[in-house]
């Protein structure tokens, strides 16, 4: 990453520096360096599922260092968690699985789950053997979470779930799902939602892909009546919403989007160096200026980490986090096609593509960082509401 | 909340921002005495609450931002440093902590001069002979550091002697500006004309945070306005079109000032800023100009209006914005420096 200020930023331990620079040695191993290289020149309709490399950050507690040693983490805290999932992404390493599995659905269990379902997943979850993904968006239910339709029932001491699931990733290769559905009727739309740990592997639950233009595919996940026990509630009946809302504030430090949109930053201004438009003002003030508005993410991204390590998360300043760095993406990626013209819309299978074809790549994913983990006009809503007292 | 803070109550800010506001074509006319005597008074207990030191300096300019707070602040603090690289400026140094001493840097003749390089300069022995043009509070303060030529002499010079003359410019921030004549004026030479840049990074750094401070007080104007103005039947604030940008303008200004903040940290550990520096200063002052312009829109034609306080943002944000460089030469600044990080 171009000289971070992080680097120099007095706020972290000695400890915590010294952690990164290990983390740092990690990523920077042959077997990593061999691997994200091969993950860059995967075919068509292959995507990144259960790596190696999580298996090797799982073996050091890595992959979630934040968590207790007896469930498989290290113990440490949020800034060590950040700092992994920072150096993961600038080495080239795909961490959707390991936001989705660790990030999102370990945290979840960890914050909120029994003793039995920390031990029955959280083990597994840390040493990169097990996938997780998240079931909550619905055909017609995104962003207006309250309107899901999937429905579980009462069926003896248990539950019966059945819907439809869309648009959620890498759950082709999940073991379970954190899956949101309608307990109780209410006029409210946000009454009456449970939680539940979703075997994905059960008789009853059908994935199938759901073509797009990135690289990683979508799913539909049906669900056709599966039998679930009061051991797969996640916290208490009917309260999903305030458990759901409470759980992805802490996911949204903005850290993760950051560093994905650091690495396609820097691999333009690679190319801006190497074509030689890095030395022309014309191309050179517009990168200056993303690279300041980044650096600006960064630092706010790094603070919402500081806030969460201290148990003291700001809502209204996450939703500014994430929303200020994924309005990044898009700028970045034209300004790749100005540095490299029609050569940044080669596909890595032409063989003359720039960068491996990562800037075409990140071009068509591009448009899914506004919308992934509440969209940019959730998070206005969240900051005009909560942080302005407006609307 | 900080006892600096609570000098800048938002209480205050109405009065604060109305300070030393001359008439519209006041042409020489210095503030009414009364301002004179506030503006003395918060001075003196910013520095018995010991604000003009140290390194809580970034956030008192941030909190001076909402209030529009004119004063000799960020000029002070920023010779400051240069007086304390010189290493022989101790009893001074002092007396600008206990709020004794107050200092203009004057580093333009021309109103395009960028900071960077700073206009011409005649040395000769210790006097000194040149124009410094929109140099801030220089009839009030008590000594010009005069930046000059692009190895910088750093000139320290008393603003009470014959051959200083000043002249407040009328401008649209309607404050205190000044152009200054120096013929053959009495000036001790500093030193530390190597740390200018320095200097300069981390004084905009400062004005950086100002200026998001400046957006700040903008947005909270704005917002303000919106729940007690009511149209098509409800209070504006329930206009999500409005809503969204506002909260815009909002994530913009902590990300900035967030960005200032960790700058300035990694500066006190010794780290080259000039990069970030620059990029703060051209994304807080594209901020803030554009946050006060808001203001006066949201205002509807009331903003417009010399009672309504979005004028004053508008007005001054645009003076505060090209203090320490325009954004376009400091974008220009910063492209520079990033090409030079990715040599390959």
């Amino acid at each position: 990453m171009s000289a971070s200020l992080l680097d120099h930023d007095p706020v972290l331990t000695p400890a915590q520096v010294e952690f990164r620079r290990q983390v740092r040695a990690f990523f920077a191993e042959d077997r990593v360096r061999e691997l994200a290289e091969e993950i860059a020149g995967y075919p068509v309709g292959t995507e990144a599922a259960l790596l190696p490399v999580y298996r090797w950050l799982g073996e050091r507690g890595w992959l979630a260092p934040n968590w207790p040693v007896e469930y498989g983490g290290a113990g440490l805290g949020a800034v060590e968690a950040a700092i992994v999932t920072e150096e993961m992404t600038l080495a080239g390493i795909p961490d959707d699985v390991h936001v989705l599995s660790i990030d999102i659905v370990g945290l979840f269990l960890l914050l909120k789950g029994t003793e039995q379902q920390k031990r029955a997943h959280l083990p597994a979850l840390a040493a990169g053997e097990r996938i997780a993904t998240v079931l909550f968006t619905e055909p017609e239910a995104g962003s207006d979470l309250a309107a899901l339709r999937t429905r579980a029932v009462r069926d003896g001491d248990g539950w019966r779930l059945s819907g439809s699931k869309v648009y959620n990733m890498k759950s082709q290769y999940g073991d379970v799902a954190l899956c949101a559905a309608r307990t109780s009727d209410s006029p409210v739309g946000m009454h009456g939602i449970t939680l539940f740990l979703l075997p994905l592997r059960s008789p009853g639950v059908h994935v199938e892909p759901v073509p797009s233009y990135a690289n990683d595919r979508f799913n539909l996940v049906v669900i056709d009546g599966v039998r679930l026990t009061e051991a797969d509630v996640i916290g208490r009946v009917d309260d999903g919403w305030a458990l759901m809302n409470e759980m992805l504030q802490l996911e949204r430090t903005g850290i993760d989007f950051h560093a994905k949109a650091r690495r396609l930053l820097d691999l333009v201004l690679r190319r801006a160096a190497e074509t030689g438009r890095l030395a022309d003002p014309a191309y050179a003030i517009p990168l200056a200026e993303l690279d300041a508005k980044l650096r600006a993410g960064h630092a706010l991204a790094w603070q919402m980490v500081r806030d969460l390590g201290e148990h003291n998360p700001d809502p209204v300043a996450s939703a500014m986090s994430k929303w200020y760095v994924t309005e990044l993406f898009q700028p970045i990626l034209t300004a790749a096609a100005d540095i490299d013209g029609m050569d940044a819309l080669l596909t890595a299978w032409d063989g003359d593509a720039p960068a491996l074809g990562q800037l075409e790549a990140g071009y068509r994913f591009g448009p899914s960082h506004r919308l992934a983990s509440g969209t940019s006009e959730v998070m206005l809503m969240l900051i005009a509401t909560n942080g302005l007292g407006l609307l | 909340m900080t006892a600096v803070a609570e000098l800048f109550h938002p209480d205050l800010n109405p009065t604060l921002r109305r300070l030393g506001e001359r008439p519209r074509g006041a042409g020489r006319a210095g503030p009414s005495e009364e301002d004179r005597q506030v503006r003395e008074s918060v001075w003196a207990t910013l520095a018995e609450l010991d604000g003009l030191r140290g390194p809580g300096l970034l956030d008192t300019a941030e909190l001076m931002g909402p209030g529009l707070y004119q004063s000799p602040f960020l000029d002070t603090v920023f010779a400051a440093e240069l007086l304390a690289a010189d290493g022989r400026f101790g009893a001074e140094l002092d007396r600008i902590a206990a709020g004794e001493l107050t200092l203009a840097v004057a580093m333009r003749e021309h109103g395009t001069d960028e900071p960077d390089q700073p206009a011409a300069l005649t040395v000769a022995r210790d006097r000194v002979t040149g124009v410094r043009r929109f140099v801030a509070f220089a009839a009030e303060v008590d000594h010009l550091l005069v930046v000059g030529g692009q190895e910088p002499v750093l000139a320290l010079v008393p603003v009470r002697q014959r051959g200083v003359r000043t002249r407040r410019q009328d401008d649209l921030g309607r404050g205190d500006l000044y152009e200054v004549v120096l013929t053959g004026a009495r000036a001790r030479l500093l030193t530390s004309g190597g740390h200018y840049a320095t200097a300069l990074a981390n004084a905009r750094l400062r004005l950086a945070a100002h200026l998001a401070g400046i957006a700040r007080g903008a947005v909270e104007l704005s917002a303000a306005h919106l729940k007690d103005r009511r149209a098509f039947g409800a209070p504006l604030a329930r206009q999500q079109v409005l809503a969204h940008r506002l909260a815009a303008l909002a994530a913009r200004t902590t990300a900035v000032l967030t960005f200032a903040r960790t700058a300035a940290r990694a500066a006190g550990t010794g780290a080259d800023v000039r990069l970030p520096a620059a990029q703060a200063l051209f994304l807080a002052a594209d901020l803030a100009r554009e946050a006060a312009a808001e203001a006066v829109h949201l205002h509807g034609a009331r903003g417009l209006t010399e009672e309504c306080d979005a004028s004053v943002f508008h007005r001054r944000a645009a003076v505060t914005a090209l203090t320490l460089g325009t954004p376009a030469g400091l974008r220009r600044l910063a492209a520079t420096l990033l090409a030079n990080a990715h040599t390959v």
